[in-house]
């Protein structure tokens, strides 16, 4: 099976077919992209199941929200008694990031033949993770490997952390408390590195540090609005601060 | 439990929106204009602020940890994140293990 192989010319590898380039893209995501998200969805599943989240509805979160922060908001703030439509509120707020990362990945996905349906689908299956390999690869590749290439990895990502959710809630019960406790860190390590490894602008750093300072300050006043608040707080402050400048 | 189903679904569309509103904007937008720089803004600094509360002041079953363990782990999870060149797996790894051991040091 030679197709199988990347074959690389100067630095670039493409493939033989869309469907050999599904089927790479599916074997790099099952290796550690795929290992790294679902640590955190195991690490999400041990929160969900201590804050009384039923399983068919942490399920659900991973299949229709399919964004970390977004269900962790979702839970906590759940578990603190918040209001649903702050909930939503909140959650759509961690999600404004999709934005940005859409409208840089689907113009590479965007070739005349394809139909506008399959775009909005391969939206709902983007995460950062794959987003951030993706965008640095599907460039390289013949246009219509392109959109082969990252469903082979993005749905990888998100079949394998629809199984870490279920493993994670079935084994949340037997573990130790010391490992429950271990996994819940995971998710805030987990982002810790992804933010502090990956944010290379000087606004980004300001965001984050006003934000992580805003967070806990906050809290203290009202848990059910320090989300939102901190992130409102923090955002703009870094924004007006540094506009012009980053 | 419909409350919940309906509540996680809400949750899911409102995920969607930015989803959607990108592949409907892509091509149209200039992903630099000040508008989307400031949400990303307010994105980063909201996440960052979360993951802050949950180690600062965690609830649930972390809530039983000291907070210098929970600082450790993060420390060395950056130390060996950037040991390893930016490998993400091993830095969770590696916060996670040192967790875990001081937790069992201490008692379980």
């Amino acid at each position: 099976m030679a197709s199988a192989r990347p074959e690389t010319r100067a630095g670039v590898a493409t493939y033989a077919s869309p469907r050999e380039a599904f089927r790479a893209a599916a074997r790099i995501s099952l290796g550690a992209p795929s290992a790294v998200l679902a640590a955190g969805y195991i690490g999400f599943a041990a929160l969900a199941k201590a804050g009384d989240f039923p399983l068919w509805a942490a399920l659900l979160s991973t299949a229709t929200i399919w964004a970390l922060p977004g269900q962790i908001v979702m839970v906590e703030m759940s578990h603190s008694g918040a209001a649903h439509l702050l909930i939503v509120f909140a959650v759509a707020l961690t999600a404004t990031r999709f934005l940005p990362m859409t409208l840089s990945l689907m113009p590479l996905l965007r070739e005349p033949q394809r139909r506008p349906w399959q775009l909005y689908l391969a939206a709902h299956i983007l995460a950062m993770t794959n987003w951030a390999l993706c965008v640095r690869r599907v460039p390289e590749l013949p246009p219509e490997q392109r959109m082969a290439y990252f469903v082979g990895f993005a749905l990888s990502n998100w079949l394998a952390c629809l199984a870490a959710t279920a493993a994670g809630y079935g084994l949340a019960g037997s573990f130790s408390p010391l490992v429950s406790r271990s996994l819940a860190l995971v998710s805030p390590l987990y982002f810790l590195l992804i933010m502090v490894g990956e944010t290379r602008t000087r606004l980004g750093i300001a965001s984050l540090a006003l934000g992580a300072a805003a967070g806990p300050f906050l809290y203290r006043y009202s848990p059910e609005w320090s989300v939102l608040a901190a992130g409102l707080l923090g955002g703009t402050l870094a924004y007006f601060a540094l506009r012009g400048r980053a | 439990m419909l409350e919940l189903a309906l509540l996680v679904l809400a949750c899911g569309a409102a995920t969607y929106l930015w989803r959607g509103l990108g592949v409907v904007f892509s091509g149209r937008v200039r992903p630099e204009s000040a508008l989307l720089t400031w949400v990303g803004c307010v994105a980063y600094a909201m996440i960052a602020g979360l993951m802050a509360r949950i180690v600062l002041i965690p609830t649930g079953a972390l809530a039983e940890t000291l907070l210098a363990e929970r600082l450790l782990a993060c420390g060395v999870a950056l130390a060996a994140y950037f040991g390893t060149r930016n490998n993400l797996f091993l830095g969770i790894v590696a916060g996670f293990a040192v967790f875990a051991a001081l937790g069992a040091l201490r008692g379980g």
